[in-house]
């Protein structure tokens, strides 16, 4: 591998150009699979047929690669004249496939606080809703802060999917470069390098995170 | 072409996705053990490494993998088939995750078993191979059936470097005749007919598992 200083910048250039709007995809659907997520895990629980449809639905999000469900989307909504952008589909997609796993997540949060704190918060007068939201959620959340930051890393490596639907991010950027200097294999490793670094950086303040929470419910 | 011809038409790429799958499983097996045993008994320097290179494979996208070394290796004078390729860089990224429960294993198991082991003895090598692994497979198996699947689902991105599976039948499928919803209907299936037992079977198996140690294995999944 020959080393050309200028071109390697010209490649890192491209990449940071399209960090903001990776990341913006990777934001959008960790808010979005966080919250259908949590709406399936509710869902399940609510009463007995639901939750069986609500599992089977899981089980087949989980059951079927990503990568498949952004084709099903890209190319079936249009189909049925429902025209989204790339990037509406990419965030839509990434969200349905990572509320799946989000959802079994919710469940194991969800089991970690007391049954008596929801009794209570009812026995109070406090709606469902108001309990699920006020009392349990934040409760739930302190435990599960670690997988579902996990998950959230996880949805930025998945991003690079979303090249295949054409949506200029990090990855769709460097194909293009490399496409038009038949170069592949330096921005390749320059793209590597760089998510390499978002993860890790990611990582390290989950962990981060992690330690400060235990650290609160400790006191 | 009906919803069953195209359906058929997508099997016939099972092989290939198979065949990834199952050279994919020779790369992620060995890695996760051994990274996941080294990890947990190195120190200093050599442990950085063995960190590091889990790392790498690990917070890498899966895709930018397969990419980085289907370009880069040929630059190097090292030529790979496709399979080759996307049997390691998906073997070795599922195998990274697999290294953490491997690791997490053996810190969960109770330090007396060590200690006894050591007292009748036994090599420290020998307390580990017979003593540990055999009662930290139980405790590994779901997260392993977990990555599995991932591993499965990960095999769709080798149609992206040229090779003929089941999402790439569909692409080709897709050139004869246009009827979306029926193709990818058709290939969501054939996925979910290929892992929804396994799935079914993962979740008996965490069931079982929590049960028994009483603590649960969701977490950390790969995320292909």
């Amino acid at each position: 591998m020959t080393f050309d200083i200028p071109f390697l910048l010209k490649v890192l250039a491209t990449i940071a150009k399209a960090m903001p709007l990776t990341l913006a995809i990777a934001l959008v659907a960790c808010v979005g699979s966080s919250l259908l997520g949590f709406t399936f895990e509710i869902m399940r629980r609510s009463n007995r047929f639901l939750g069986y449809v609500m599992r089977f639905l899981i089980d087949f999000i989980r059951s079927t690669p990503v990568l498949v469900q952004i084709y099903f989307l890209y190319y079936v909504l249009p189909y049925y004249s429902v025209v989204l952008p790339g990037i509406v589909i990419g965030g839509l997609a990434l969200s349905i496939y990572y509320s799946g796993y989000l959802a079994e997540v919710f469940k194991a949060g969800i089991d970690t606080v007391p049954i008596g704190q929801s009794e209570a918060a009812l026995a109070l007068g406090l709606t469902p809703l108001t309990v699920t939201f006020r009392v349990i959620a934040p409760q739930m959340l302190r435990n599960i802060a670690a997988p579902m930051g996990n998950y959230f890393i996880s949805i930025l490596k998945s991003t690079p999917y979303l090249a295949v639907i054409g949506v200029a991010e990090m990855m769709g950027t460097t194909l293009e470069i490399a496409s038009q200097t038949f170069r592949y294999a330096e921005p390749m490793v320059i793209l590597g390098i760089v998510f390499f670094a978002l993860a890790s950086l990611m990582a390290l303040f989950v962990r981060h995170l992690e330690t400060r929470l235990l650290q609160s419910t400790k006191r | 072409m009906s919803f069953p011809e195209i359906f058929l038409g997508i099997l016939e790429g099972m092989g290939v996705t198979l065949t990834v799958t199952l050279f994919g499983l020779c790369f992620a097996i060995p890695f996760a053990l051994i990274a996941g045993v080294l990890q947990q008994f190195l120190s200093g320097w050599p442990r950085a490494i063995v960190t590091f290179i889990i790392e790498f494979w690990r917070s890498t996208p899966v895709l930018v993998l397969m990419f980085m070394f289907y370009y880069s290796l040929p630059v190097a004078g090292i030529y790979f088939s496709a399979t080759t390729v996307a049997a390691m860089t998906l073997g070795l990224h599922i195998g990274a995750y697999g290294s953490q429960s491997v690791r997490a294993a053996l810190q969960a198991l109770d330090r007396g078993q060590v200690e006894a082991g050591l007292a009748l003895g036994l090599t420290r090598p020998v307390v580990l191979w017979k003593i540990e692994l055999p009662q930290m497979v139980a405790a590994m198996l779901p997260t392993f059936v977990n990555q599995f699947i991932q591993l499965v689902k990960g095999t769709a991105l080798v149609a992206l470097i040229t090779m003929n599976d089941m999402t790439h039948r569909a692409k080709e499928i897709s050139q004869i005749t246009f009827d979306p919803p029926a193709i990818y209907s058709a290939l969501l299936l054939a996925y979910f007919m290929l892992l929804y037992p396994t799935t079914i079977f993962g979740r008996w198996l965490e069931r079982t598992v929590g049960r028994r140690t009483g603590r649960t294995t969701e977490g950390r999944a790969g995320d292909v």
